[in-house]
């Protein structure tokens, strides 16, 4: 399944230009990302941290910003989808997690969406944009705490 | 899937297949995906259905919303780069294990262990 040899691939894209970039590297999204159905393959470019690009590898322009979930820290737990025989995750496999960002015209208004994460399974490359049913978590999270909101946090 | 569109997707209505069934009725669609009326209660009508892992089910409201999310994100990446003030971080800054987050058996936590979340009234894949 993921035998094939690792070679590289020239992609062309509207933001990094041309890149070459090494099959292995290529995730494949299962379905596409909700209300992109007909693109599955992208990559993972890095970006300052904590984002990183998510570029499609079939259309130059579709790319979005994205988080690793892991800096969302002990508040964002969730399951795992059980029985995806797809992403095919099991106890040993490693798993990465990430949320897409929208940027706004302001970049202080820009939100991330934590109700709909992408699970990838790094054994496979097979991944999946799954829809949490947790009330807690907002598919609009402002990225930044605004000041007044951290200096009343600290009154307390 | 293409239940959930039948009139929501704005490409001009597609006639809707209309069905009465009783509690314990069920219907299939194509071979593989069974519709079963499970109760009906005032206003309310439980369904249960029974698909493959791979078709995936959604409440519309929250699938019209996540879908709206990520053409938006796809919009507003499109114009522009990424700020450079975009450093710093989030509401729930904590900002251990970085990289790659790890998978325990029958729950994700990105940091500390916690009692994973049930999906409660889900009835898709008992």
């Amino acid at each position: 399944m993921s035998g094939a040899a690792n070679e590289i691939l020239k992609i062309k894209t509207s933001r990094f230009g041309e890149l070459d970039i090494q099959s292995s590297a290529v995730i494949d999204i299962l379905a596409g990302l909700i209300g992109f159905p007909q693109y599955h393959k992208f990559v993972m470019i890095e970006y300052t941290a904590p984002f990183s690009w998510l570029q499609s590898v079939e259309s130059p322009e579709l790319a979005f910003v994205i988080v690793n979930a892991a800096e969302f820290g002990d508040n964002y737990t969730f399951e795992l989808p059980k029985g995806d025989r797809d992403l095919d995750i099991t106890p040993d496999d490693e798993v990465a997690i990430f949320n897409i960002v929208s940027i706004r015209p302001n970049a202080g208004d820009s939100t991330v969406n934590l109700k709909a994460p992408v699970i990838v399974n790094l054994r496979n490359r097979k991944a999946r944009q799954v829809i949490l049913d947790d009330q807690r978590f907002p598919t609009r999270m402002p990225l930044w705490v605004d000041k007044g909101e951290e200096a009343s946090e600290e009154k307390k | 899937m293409g239940a959930f569109q039948s009139g929501t997707q704005g490409k001009g209505i597609r006639s809707m297949l209309v069905l009465t069934r009783r509690p314990g009725q069920s219907v299939y669609i194509g071979d593989d995906v069974k519709v079963t009326l499970v109760e009906i209660k005032g206003n309310q009508v439980r369904i249960g259905i029974d698909a493959p892992s791979s078709v995936r089910i959604f409440r519309e409201e929250i699938y019209l919303q996540i879908l709206e999310e990520n053409r938006s994100a796809a919009a507003l990446s499109a114009s522009a780069d990424i700020p450079a003030e975009m450093r710093g971080m989030t509401k729930f800054a904590d900002r251990k294990g970085e990289g790659i987050a790890k998978f325990t058996p029958d729950s994700f936590t990105v940091g500390k262990k916690r009692p994973p979340k049930r999906r409660d009234d889900e009835g898709g894949h008992e």
